[in-house]
């Protein structure tokens, strides 16, 4: 009656039935993140999981900064301290001057029945990691749900803006860079207003503006500043400065280098800029990672 | 290439010293490496060790479930790791038999091609869903992770390598 192998040969479902069955469960979990982002939920009760491990882990690391830091920690206080004295005078005439315009910007506004644009509440963060995933450009922060930052936060550091938080966990959260291929900014060149899109760009550590028309009044050096346009940036936030201009290729449009002002490559402590998102209108639901390109090359077509 | 020459009989493996070298590389993936280009991935060298020494034990299942866990650690997308390191389990799988015949060197020259290949097939899955062509720091660091196949063979077989008897003329 039993036809079945001996224990001693059973080894379960064939490597190759395994293999089919995982695969596909791997790729059917990826389409199921990018396009439905289905699994948040997942991802959060491993994040959880995960996060006493990653805080331990990174003790070591801290620990080795801060204890090799208190030997140069004198000399460089002092040097900092001039720096920073320098930097208060400069911007105490600055500081002055602001508050006098915003009040005079205030009142201006009222005349104008504008829309008074309340003042950003922000969360100072500490940049845990970056992750080593080779297709993105991504921090992880150690505020989260708990602080109240929310997905599509704008991210700065002290010279400009920085990027983006994509996800949130319960105690961290996950900000891509403006650098990063998925991320658009919109900007304004300050010097003339004209206003544009930043793409991350194909450069590591750069950012790039298309379909500028090659006439277009722009010169290396050119400081672009976030153009408010949307709900999440506030304007006039730092995003980078003009470095290349090419005008030379076959199609009409000049290709834009942008360095970004920001040092997004080794930055410690961000401030999370806790804008309301909740004005953000919801993602078109299905597009490909880089839809920008395409959708505009045809368009030139037609 | 050779035969190896000296040959052990191991002792039988035990689970718990599995699970713990597993949990051993999951840390040491989730030390704050930075993103220097050819940092070795852990889990994928001591789960590649495992499938070719102890394939019962250790087979896709759990190199999917890791990756799940890496996914999460690298805010990728979910599945791409699992899928990752289920390619390579089963590649392991083909060759659990014959690798271990193979002194240090031809080892390596089994594992490398698993760990490229495993990665090429998970590079052309994103690319098909529309990510951009990746750097060539993707490939470099399966370098460095086969480099560390004769210390992970070193270490993770050291318990079974212990003689039943100790005796003097033995080192181990």
């Amino acid at each position: 009656m039993d036809r079945s192998p001996p224990p001693f040969f059973r080894q379960g479902p064939s490597a190759n039935a395994r293999i089919v069955f995982f695969g596909l469960l791997s790729i059917a979990l990826m389409v199921a993140d990018t396009r439905y982002s289905a699994l948040d939920g997942l991802r959060t009760g491993i994040g959880n999981v995960l996060y006493p491990l990653q805080r331990v882990l990174l003790m070591p690391r801290d620990l080795a900064t801060h204890g090799m830091g208190y030997f140069t920690e004198l000399s460089r206080l002092r040097e900092e301290n001039v720096e920073l004295k320098r930097v208060e005078a400069l911007n105490a005439k600055a500081l002055l001057q602001t508050e006098q315009l915003q009040n005079e910007n205030r009142r201006l506004r009222e005349l104008a029945n504008a829309r008074e644009r309340a003042l950003v509440r922000s969360v100072l963060a500490e940049v845990l990691y970056e992750t080593r995933d080779p297709f993105t450009r991504k921090l992880i922060i150690d505020k989260g749900l708990q602080q109240q930052v929310a997905a599509g936060q704008p991210v700065i550091d002290a010279r400009g803006l920085v990027g983006q938080v994509t996800r949130v966990f319960q105690f961290t959260s996950e900000v891509t860079l403006i650098t990063d291929r998925s991320m658009t900014v919109p900007v304004m060149i300050q010097r003339t207003g004209m206003r544009s899109v930043a793409f991350g760009g194909a450069a590591p550590g750069r950012l790039e503006l298309r379909y500028l028309a090659s006439n277009a009044d722009l010169r290396e050096g050119d400081v672009l500043v976030t153009s408010g346009l949307d709900p999440l940036y506030p304007t006039g936030l730092p995003v980078g400065r003009v470095t290349r201009i090419d005008t030379g290729n076959d199609d009409d449009f000049a290709r834009v280098v942008v360095a970004p002002a920001a040092e997004i490559q080794n930055n410690e402590m961000l401030v999370v800029l806790q804008v309301d998102t909740s004005a953000v209108p919801p993602a078109p639901p299905v597009e490909a990672v880089e839809p920008g390109r395409r959708r505009a090359r045809r368009g030139v077509a037609q | 290439m050779n035969a190896r020459r000296e040959e052990y009989l191991l002792q039988p493996v035990s689970r718990a010293f599995i699970a713990a070298t597993i949990i051993a590389s999951v840390m040491l993936n989730i030390l704050p490496w930075g993103r220097d280009i050819a940092i070795p991935d852990f889990v994928a060298l001591v789960l590649v060790f495992w499938n070719i020494h102890q394939p019962r034990k250790v087979g896709i299942g759990i190199g999917f479930l890791l990756g799940l866990v890496m996914d999460v650690h690298l805010s990728a997308t979910i599945g791409e790791r699992a899928l990752l390191y289920s390619i390579m389990s089963y590649f392991a799988w083909f060759l659990h038999r014959r690798v271990p015949w193979f002194r240090m060197g031809g080892q390596m020259v089994h594992v490398l091609p698993l760990f490229l290949g495993a990665q090429l097939v998970v590079v052309l899955v994103r690319m098909a869903a529309g990510a951009p062509l990746p750097g060539p720091s993707l490939f470099l660091q399966w370098i460095s992770t086969t480099l560390l196949w004769p210390i992970a063979d070193l270490l993770l077989l050291a318990p079974q390598r212990r003689a039943v008897q100790r005796d003097k003329k033995r080192s181990l």
